[in-house]
């Protein structure tokens, strides 16, 4: 109970976005929005290879500290900067979930040994009962559906891009 | 199979007075039909219970690799995500079939005939259930457009790909070539789809989930938190190999979607529901 309550404190507090203090630089000349709208009021024309601390993301907007000014801008006008720890981009699940923060260094990469690397896909052997395990999960339409009304999601009509086949 | 006795019969009804020239036409005509139907015969696809059980073989495989993750509750929820997405697509009704694998490699699978999984370790860097759908939904694509088995066809195995359409090998039954042809479908996972698939399915991802009613910038902000890990985290390699660089894919989704999908962004990302799922994980 308490591992739960601390958890769900953990994501609540970056539920907006894991990035929350993360470093980002942007990768092409952009602009400083006053709100995450394209016709918003520009603040500041960031150049090429500005840094930047990242806030929050809302959809295609990235809302992010610039020197004194706070602002929004294109979330694909930045680059978040890779981390030497690798824990950047981290939900907080990965502590419950026991995901080792460096991951299988590779001394310990055996062939044979279960795991998705390369080679142990290579020699990967079937498990049925695992994927009638799985097959126990399964959701059917009307479930699905039903989770869909209980989110407020609704079904839309989009077109595949590209001229999508 | 039908159209290929409808290509024979044609070559051997119509063309009589064309080929009639000096005798000549009758041999080459016979010639034509071989050709005809052995390239047919090449060329023939796996039917969708074929595709299945083949799917469900490379699936079994996949399992054998890193066990299913022993969390009802999140297995349920991603399979929830993943069935509605998928009914917002051209093969709704497949059994389509998620699962979250228990290990710390960051990546997600897709086999032929509806089943789709992702590690733990990629769902430790998702932050909503917009960027989850996200990834699922690229996962769908590959199975919509039949890529691993696309790559079966071109590769190694081609010839047992070819039987198993034309019945020859039984889908069922344990046929050693057809276990054959599901070690081939589990390579595929260690070398890769091709690029252009990975692009399509990133295209096609993002419009599914927006048609599911989902923010449809879930997937490239996945995209763009994994260029925040260190690239030499282990947890990435194959992934990073088996994929066209991040940046390369975030950039060709930019102008796709700033044209096409800036109305869906106001879409919700079920940050919320996320987080009281996973925060049931036991």
């Amino acid at each position: 109970m308490m591992k739960r309550l601390g958890l769900s404190l953990l994501l609540l507090a970056g539920s907006s976005s894991a990035w929350a203090g993360d470093a980002a630089y942007t990768i092409r000349a952009t602009e400083l929005k006053a709100k995450p709208y394209g016709d918003a009021q520009t603040l500041r024309a960031l150049p090429q290879r500005t840094k930047v601390e990242v806030l929050q993301r809302q959809s295609s907007w990235t809302q992010v500290k610039a020197g004194a000014t706070s602002g929004w801008v294109k979330m694909l006008s930045l680059q978040l900067e890779a981390s030497a720890t690798g824990r950047r981009g981290d939900n907080g699940l990965s502590a419950l979930f026991n995901v080792a923060a460096t991951g299988r260094g590779s001394s310990t990469v055996t062939t044979g040994v279960r795991g998705l690397s390369e080679e142990q896909l290579k020699n990967a052997q079937p498990n049925p009962q695992a994927l009638r395990a799985a097959k126990k999960y399964a959701v059917s339409r009307s479930e699905a559906e039903h989770f869909a009304d209980e989110g407020k999601l609704q079904a839309q009509d989009v077109s595949y891009l590209n001229g999508g086949r | 199979m039908r159209n290929g006795l409808f290509i024979a019969s044609l070559l051997v009804s119509l063309p009589v007075a064309a080929f009639d020239l000096g005798g000549l036409g009758n041999i080459d005509l016979e010639k034509a039909v071989q050709v005809v139907q052995k390239v047919q015969k090449a060329n023939a696809d796996i039917n969708e219970s074929q595709e299945i059980d083949l799917g469900g073989g490379i699936a079994s495989n996949l399992l054998g690799a890193a066990p299913l993750w022993d969390n009802p509750p999140v297995q349920r929820y991603v399979n929830k995500v993943g069935r509605w997405l998928a009914l917002q697509t051209e093969r709704p009704d497949l059994p389509w079939q998620f699962g979250v694998l228990d290990d710390n490699d960051v990546n997600a699978f897709a086999a032929p005939g509806g089943y789709v999984f992702i590690t733990k370790g990629l769902l430790a860097h998702i932050n909503n259930e917009a960027e989850l759908a996200g990834v699922l939904a690229h996962e769908i694509s590959h199975v919509l457009r039949k890529h691993h088995l696309l790559a079966l066809k071109k590769g190694a195995r081609s010839e047992l790909m070819a039987d198993l359409a034309n019945d020859a090998i039984k889908s069922q039954g344990g046929d050693p070539r057809l276990s054959k042809l599901v070690s081939a479908g589990t390579d595929i996972y260690a070398r890769g789809l091709d690029k252009q698939d990975e692009y399509e399915a990133d295209r096609m991802g993002v419009v599914i989930a927006a048609r599911a009613g989902y923010d449809p910038y879930g997937l490239p902000a996945v995209l763009q938190t994994l260029q925040s890990i260190n690239p030499n985290d282990s947890n990435l390699a194959l992934m990073f190999k088996t994929h066209p660089a991040l940046g390369d894919r975030l950039s060709l989704l930019d102008g796709l979607m700033s044209e096409s999908l800036a109305d869906r962004e106001g879409q919700p990302d079920l940050a919320a529901r996320f987080v009281t799922e996973l925060s049931a994980a036991k």
